[in-house]
């Protein structure tokens, strides 16, 4: 067992968004890593770094919980109004826009997704991650499109897995964007998916691991150890496995318990549930959580508060 | 530091007398090491080494119990600071807070609610473990009037008393001290008053101070006045504070340094953010979590996230294999296959019943395992998929003959369907899609 504060290694520093110094239009960059303890025992700001709330928007509601459906009404189905307000008034500290129209059969409307995109970009200054098709037969159009729409803003795209890959690195190495590396509960697979992005071109500081988040209930504790064994391992000097962590659970919101009773408290159970995920990623180790529930973000926002100021420590 | 099987070994008489109900020293040594042994079970030792062996080889956080019967909270026992290390023991006990201020309908209420309520999930019962009986009214006669009309009732519930002085605490101890209450709290002036009536009336205590270092002192020295039934209070006010201190404490109790291998005792009411504190403790080596009582949501989450992070890490969960029926199905209901895993049968089953059609679900025995990794090892394979449909006699059950695969096992379809004879259809990969497959696949 080690003490506090004694490490080899530290976690890749990935800055994603640039402002118009850097060429993009973002208000403020968004930078991850650079941690150098386990998760928020560090010194704030210096050995540990303050984990970011990604809000996450769709194009297309009918792939979206149906708790959020029943209580959201249209803003749900415009990503640039719900982005708008994820800036101000979540508080969120970047925007997932999550391309679901892609998920559709025989989806080939790729213009319209550009014009998302670019709506979305001008609806909010805060730095954008983009999920684009999960389908291996469009990926290439899809991915190019994202990368080309958002040149020059240093988006993350997602998601790279072991066996589609190319396309969205394709496009993050072209337009210069950073990858996602998604790999099923395992650090052995998100190793060797990092290994792989490397090879094909896309650098270190461009590469934020998904451990994938079991919802609470659901397989959160595999999720938990997988990036708590991550976090140690990157600690411990293995540089591929020193990529910071993002953490997204699709189920937090679809699961059993968010299905029962009256839809308040639908509503209410959601935020608790996916609260309670997103708040055990962080002390597992993730750098930025993804949450869906417009309620989650202020709760999310006063637990980061809480664990990164105290009187002493 | 711990030591290792073979290091014990070379200290034990090497004899394989079975006394002590090990075959031989060797499964001896190597059950201390995993510090499930007891070193006293060997009557050769001398007391130099039974007390090396002793100190070396039981588990770095002392164990704790509080109550008696059937509801008593046992804590404690903790060797690992990572959970996927090996795993953690004992979950903490979370108990909901009442004072002595409230009316005696409000704290009955609450009792009733911590006696009562359940949550039943994945075959296990969720509960919560007892009351925090805190003196807000500085009054002996008030206080020792309420913890008198809680053990009336008979809930039989575990108990923290609390109170700020040790006369509050003497008020209250005749009536409850014979069902071994927490005692809360020894602090550096009343550590010694405390220590004597945890000694008197055989209780656990909680000793407190928000320094570290005076902390564990504190603990030295009432570890000689009353033994290890002891819990430590770093009285953190922020969650910063409860995670580095806990933190702290356990890689401290794992080094075993003095005074640190103690269960941790949590006042979440007392921290800024008190349910986040709740789910903090419980993912950070909380030992006994006390909090204002949760509302619904909250105390569902706190609850499964226990059971989450308390579940063995090297054990999957099993579901028994064999044929479970969702809905109400009949002979043309489809079958999907999967896997004994019990998260894929959760999850499974979770997008199955959001579908509304009724079906069967057939687990082959994968041994715990996952579809990707039983993919992978040859767990879910024919023979495996073969001797599940002839157990479950499938085959008198529906009238078709079609088997619906998860999507990962999908290299495995000509195989199957060789060994069975029945036709294999291809599912998603994401339980997500099964709606859209049965509307899709099964129905066109």
């Amino acid at each position: 067992m080690t003490t506090l504060g004694q490490w080899e290694g530290s976690i890749v520093k990935v800055t994603i968004g640039a402002t118009p110094a850097d060429g993009g239009t973002r208000r403020a960059t968004c930078t991850i890593g650079g941690d150098r303890d386990l998760p928020l025992l560090g010194e704030p700001g210096n050995l540990s770094t303050i984990p970011k709330i990604a809000f996450d928007v769709c194009d297309d509601p009918a792939l979206w919980p149906e708790v959020l459906r029943l209580t959201m009404g249209d803003e749900l189905g415009d990503p640039a109004a719900m982005a708008a307000r994820a800036e101000r008034e979540m508080g969120a500290d970047l925007v997932r826009l999550n391309l679901t129209s892609t998920r559709r059969k025989g989806f080939s409307d790729f213009p319209a997704i550009r014009k998302t995109i670019e709506d979305v970009l001008s609806a909010t200054g805060l730095p954008l991650i983009i999920e684009g098709s999960a389908d291996p037969a469009i990926d290439s159009e899809v991915f190019q499109q994202c990368g080309e729409a958002a040149e020059g803003e240093n988006v993350l795209l997602g998601t790279a897995e072991a066996d589609r890959y190319r396309s969205v690195a394709a496009a993050a190495v072209a337009y210069r964007h950073g990858v996602i590396a998604q790999s099923p509960i395992d650090a052995n697979l998100a190793k060797q998916l990092n290994i792989l992005l490397r090879e094909v071109g896309v650098s270190q500081d461009r590469i934020v691991i998904d451990p994938y988040t079991g919802a609470l209930g659901y397989g959160l504790e595999y999720s938990y150890s997988v990036m708590e064994r991550i976090r140690y391992a990157a600690l411990k000097g293995d540089q591929d496995l020193s990529s910071p962590m993002i953490s997204a659970s699709p189920d937090a919101l679809t699961i059993k318990e968010v299905r029962e009773g009256s839809i308040q408290q639908r509503y209410e159970t959601g935020c608790t549930w996916e609260y309670t995920t997103a708040l055990a990623a962080i002390v597992a180790g993730a750098a930025i959580v993804v949450v869906r529930h417009p309620g989650t973000v202020p709760l999310l926002k006063d637990a980061i508060a809480g664990l990164t100021r105290g009187r002493g420590g | 530091m711990a030591l290792k099987a073979l290091d014990i070994y070379k200290i034990l008489p090497k004899k394989n007398c079975k006394e002590c109900g090990e075959p031989t020293c060797l499964t001896f040594a190597m059950k201390l090491a995993s510090g499930k042994g007891d070193v006293n079970l060997c009557p050769y030792l001398d007391a130099e080494a039974r007390e090396l062996l002793g100190a070396s080889t039981k588990p770095p956080v002392a164990k704790v119990t509080i109550g008696v019967g059937e509801r008593s909270v046992t804590i404690g026992e903790e060797t690992v600071f990572f959970r996927h290390e090996k795993t953690f023991v004992h979950p903490p006990g979370i108990f909901f807070e009442v004072s002595d201020l409230d009316s005696d309908e409000a704290i009955h209420a609450v009792a009733t609610r911590v006696f009562s309520e359940s949550f039943v999930r994945i075959g296990q019962s969720l509960q919560w473990s007892g009351l925090a009986v805190r003196c807000r009214s500085q009054s002996p006669e008030r206080y020792a009037a309420v913890v008198d009309s809680i053990e009336k009732k008979g809930y039989h519930l575990p108990l923290v008393l609390v109170a700020d002085t040790p006369a509050l605490l003497e008020a209250a101890l005749p009536r409850a001290g014979q069902f071994r209450p927490l005692l809360h709290a020894a602090r550096q002036d009343t550590a010694n008053e405390m220590s004597t009536l945890a000694r008197n009336y055989g209780c656990p205590l909680v000793v407190a101070d928000p320094d570290h270092d005076r902390l564990l002192s504190l603990a030295t020295r009432s570890e000689g006045a009353i033994g290890q039934d002891l819990l430590l209070d770093a009285s953190p006010a922020t969650l910063r504070e409860l995670l580095v201190s806990s933190s702290r404490i356990r890689m401290e109790a794992i080094s075993r340094v003095p005074g640190a291998g103690y269960p941790l005792y949590v006042d979440a009411g007392g921290i800024e953010g008190t349910i986040s504190a709740v789910l903090l403790a419980v993912l950070k080596f909380g030992g006994v979590i006390v909090t204002p009582p949760l509302d619904a949501a909250s105390a569902r989450a706190a609850l499964t996230l226990r059971q989450n992070i308390y579940t063995d890490p090297q054990r999957p969960i099993q579901m028994s294999p064999g044929l479970y029926r969702l809905g109400n199905p009949g002979p043309d209901s489809p079958v999907f296959l999967t896997v004994n895993f019990s998260l894929t049968y959760f999850t499974l089953t979770s997008y199955l019943e959001a579908t509304g059609e009724p079906c069967y679900l057939l687990l082959a025995d994968t041994e715990g395992l996952s579809v990707l990794t039983a993919v992978a090892s040859g767990k879910l394979s024919e023979t495996t998929v073969k001797e599940a449909v002839q157990k479950a006699g499938l085959e008198n059950v529906v009238s078709h003959r079609t088997l619906i695969i998860p999507g990962y096992a999908a290299p495995l379809s000509g195989k199957i369907e060789d060994a069975t004879g029945w036709k294999v259809l291809v599912g998603p990969r994401d339980a997500a899609e099964v709606g859209e497959f049965l509307e899709k696949e099964w129905h066109s």
